[in-house]
């Protein structure tokens, strides 16, 4: 096992989903946003209203900045954030994936040459061309989505990949032509917001609400289809996340479910009167808005789709505390949890020196402190305030003694949505020893 | 084996390898390669533009100029470059690479958020008037002094990671472990200046390449392209030179155990820099004549020597009783075969856009090659056709679908 970064009161998990969340807005915009800008600048030039083209400079350039210096930059925050919260979790989908991102990576490249090309060459090739550039943009773009989606569905049904540890098996896997679809039209819309803000910069009113108008109809036209495909998503869920999700286990998740579904309906509204019904009451402030209402929407469904996959990073495979969970003889993997029950969890943390690495009395507690970082910190605040604070959910529950606590944490994998606790009898002990001693400085 | 070498042979990831080792290795240093080129060619672009600016001189205002607009498209193929290594290093180097950036997490953080700010300094400075030449150099200046944070941070990463030996004794003390992620634990100034010198050094062959490639263009005088054009070849001669000082000061700090300098692949590289020296000094003459040869030369000189680092890696680690030749490998042939054959369809969709810039950058408006477009554009189509004929197979075949 590696170190565990504890990060104070929000744990390190909080610091993944802020990230992964924001980068939905420039990554999704990146991917939406050249359908529309083709789409316009083919309009335009078919059409001869040559003053479109304004729209699309700026537009373009939003997307250069803000895709291109916050979007891949988080993008990249997110693995780096992976990488020093879960390193195993990371590793495990890197070690099966790693062809998938390089795969993407090939379109990272051609992202990245051809919106330079598309913007600096505004004017100065011919029609053609310029548009092939953009075509070729979108494409990469999408393409970009259609590998990701793949790793990220995986990691909520992996699928037949638990039996056959196969690439192509687990990447199409039952969540991921309902996911892929969902992203794809919801992009639009996310695409949509955006050319609403820029809308309001342009100077040619005429202009300005033409564009109001179709980006209107192409955000309502992209939610209502991107809802649907959602739906057929949250129909595919598997059983135990259909549990947590419907069957009450875990009520945020439902409230998460409700933010997203309130701030797509304030979407379609606001798409619909001041987008495609009446243009010329989209205002600048309106539409940013919009964009923070989507925000809080994205950020909600995001923490839901990592939430139904509890207690596991991949499910059914690996557990939140990066301990695996199953066998996968193909891989020739041995579930991890028995196994250190045994020997023992402290056999594993190799970059402790030996006296940390035998329990005695006098580093008991210090021990047990490394064991509940290492097991609870992912997820769990170790301070009295905090995410899931574990002196107030522990002193809640009444438990203050070590043994209790010791006892409480062998009977974990009783709650579906916790990982069980990993170790021998005497860690278990050495961990409740030291919650005891949060509970009592709560 | 002794128990610290099982430890890290515990922390390799349990699904081992999905192909061989040594592709992951050498796509590591051939992605390395050019987005250290890339790197370069920010920092020492940044270096330059500053001098150009503050010079007085109108030449060194003009390339200051087109520097502005050089920067952040050089920044933004630095980090997409940079991905690939990056994943790369994760796949036959996991318990070093993910070790060293948990323990420095808040860092590990912070790079990214420093090349944010660098790069944002960057486009304020070229959208505020940089390349019409007024613009605060200010910007450039806070963006060079996060990018050089950026460097000490991966710099350090990069060292931890080979120092396993030396990793108890960062995480604990006095009997106690830190989990913050707040230290940054090693530091080796040759090495690093190593790196940062050869950033100037690289943007003096660059400026070679940009008079020659702008000779084509009437708006661009030929008194000022000489100029640019010397001072490359002058930049590029001096800078390698200090370059390879502290890369002989970084060479005699190593462990004398390795015998580095009997190396293969040290000796290859340290060949073609010394070669690459050489020409440049002849250069200073008439350096319209050697833009070529010294491009290339420093393109070799750059890859043998990342290969040389590569190399001086596995001996560090190899004394941690570590070698990723060990690492289970269970081959996975179709998604293999997937990033290569959408790599080499990349290349000619890549060559096409290059292509148009080529052309468009030097003025003509008609860049034809449509057969060329058309290609690109049918070859990604069919990209998408093809997975979704997989995927639809593979749904079915599995149950995944409907």
């Amino acid at each position: 096992m590696y170190p565990i970064w504890e990060v104070p009161y929000f744990s390190s998990a909080l610091i993944i989903g802020l990230i992964a969340s924001f980068h939905i807005l420039p990554s999704h915009l990146a991917v939406g946003a050249f359908w529309f800008n083709v789409y316009i600048e083919r309009k335009a030039y078919r059409e001869k209203q040559l003053e479109l083209l304004d729209f699309i400079k700026r537009y373009t350039l939003l997307i250069l900045i803000f895709c291109f210096v916050f979007g891949s930059l988080s993008g990249v925050g997110i693995w780096y954030s992976a990488t020093v919260a879960s390193p195993r979790g990371i590793s495990a989908l890197i070690h099966n994936y790693v062809w998938g991102w390089a795969t993407e990576w090939v379109f990272f490249l051609i992202e990245v040459a051809t919106i330079y090309v598309y913007y600096y060459t505004f004017g100065k090739v011919d029609e053609k061309t310029h548009l092939r550039i953009g075509y070729l943009y979108a494409l990469a773009a999408w393409i970009s989505m259609i590998i990701i989606t793949g790793i990220l569905a995986f990691m909520l049904t992996p699928g037949k990949w638990l039996e056959t540890g196969r690439f192509f098996d687990g990447f199409f896997n039952s969540t991921y032509w309902p996911q892929l679809f969902a992203r794809t039209f919801l992009m639009f819309g996310i695409a949509a917001v955006y050319a609403l803000v820029v809308a309001t910069t342009l100077q040619n009113k005429a202009v300005q609400y033409k564009i109001t108008r179709l980006a209107g109809l192409w955000g309502i036209l992209g939610f209502l289809i991107g809802g649907l495909m959602t739906y057929w998503y949250l129909k595919k869920l598997p059983e135990p996340a259909q549990d947590f999700l419907f069957g009450g286990t875990l009520p945020y998740l439902k409230t998460l479910l409700y933010v997203s579904g309130i701030s797509w309906v304030l979407a379609l509204l606001y798409f619909l009167l001041c987008g495609a019904l009446f243009p010329r009451a989209n205002t600048l402030a309106g539409s940013l808005l919009l964009m923070l209402i989507l925000f809080f929407g994205i950020f909600a469904g995001e923490g839901l789709r990592e939430g139904l996959r509890r207690p596991y990073i991949v499910n059914f495979f690996m557990y939140s505390h990066q301990v695996v969970a199953a066998d996968l003889p193909a891989k020739g993997i041995q579930a991890e949890t028995e196994l250190l029950s045994e020997a023992g969890y402290l056999s594993r943390l190799g970059y402790l020196p030996p006296e940390l690495r035998k329990i005695t009395p006098e580093n008991q507690v210090e021990i047990g402190r490394i064991l509940v970082i290492h097991q609870c910190a992912n997820c769990h605040a170790l301070s009295a305030k905090g995410l899931r604070s574990l002196p107030k959910l522990l002193s809640g529950m009444g438990m203050t003694d070590p043994e209790d606590l010791a006892g409480f944490l062998e009977g974990l994998d009783g709650y579906p949505y916790m990982p069980p606790f990993v170790g021998t009898e005497e860690e278990r002990l050495a961990a409740g020893a030291y919650l005891s001693t949060l509970v009592e400085n709560k | 084996m002794d128990s610290f070498a099982n430890y890290i042979n515990t922390l390799r990831d349990v699904s081992g390898l999905p192909f061989y080792p040594w592709l992951f290795d050498i796509l590591l240093v051939f992605t390395f390669t050019c987005h250290i080129l890339l790197v370069n060619l920010v920092l020492g672009g940044s270096i330059v533009l500053l001098w150009g600016k503050l010079s007085g001189n109108p030449y060194g205002g003009r390339l200051s100029r087109s520097l502005s607009r050089v920067l952040p498209i050089s920044l933004s193929w630095a980090i997409v470059l940079g991905v690939a290594p990056l994943l790369f290093i994760q796949v036959i180097y996991d318990p070093f690479w993910y070790f060293s950036s948990v323990i420095s997490a808040w860092w590990t953080l912070a790079f990214l958020a420093l090349i944010a700010l660098a790069f944002s300094l960057f486009y304020v400075y070229y959208l505020r008037g940089g390349y019409e030449g007024q613009g605060n150099p200010l910007w450039v200046f806070l963006a060079l002094a996060a990018l050089s944070t950026v460097a000490v941070i991966i710099h350090a990463l990069s060292l931890q990671a080979v120092h396993p030996e030396r990793w108890s004794e960062w995480v604990v003390k006095g009997g106690r472990v830190n989990f913050s992620g707040s230290g940054l634990y090693a530091f080796e100034l040759p090495r690093i200046l190593h790196f940062i010198l050869a950033s100037v050094a690289i943007i003096g062959i660059f400026l070679m390449l940009y008079a020659r490639y702008f000779r084509a263009r009437p708006d661009y005088p030929s008194e000022y392209l000489a100029w640019v054009e010397r001072t490359g070849a002058r930049t590029a001669f001096v800078f390698s030179l200090l370059q390879a000082g502290a890369g002989i000061w970084w060479f005699l700090t190593l462990p004398r155990t390795f015998h580095f300098y009997i190396h293969p692949l040290f000796l290859i590289g340290a060949g073609f820099g010394i070669t690459l020296i050489v020409v440049l000094a002849l250069a200073q003459a008439r350096p319209s004549a050697y833009t070529w040869p010294v491009t290339i030369l420093a393109f070799l000189t750059v890859f043998f020597m990342s290969y040389a680092r590569e190399a001086l890696r596995m001996k560090y680690l190899h004394r941690a009783g570590y070698s990723f030749a060990d690492y289970p490998v269970h081959p996975s042939w179709s998604s293999t075969a997937l990033f290569l054959l959408t790599f080499v369809m990349g290349l000619v969709i890549l060559f096409y856009v290059g292509l148009v810039a080529f052309r468009a950058g030097r003025g003509h408006k008609e860049v034809g090659s449509h057969g060329l477009g058309k290609l690109a554009v049918t070859l990604s189509c069919l990209w998408i056709g093809i997975m979704v004929v997989i995927g639809l197979v593979i749904s079915f075949k599995n149950g995944a679908l409907p």
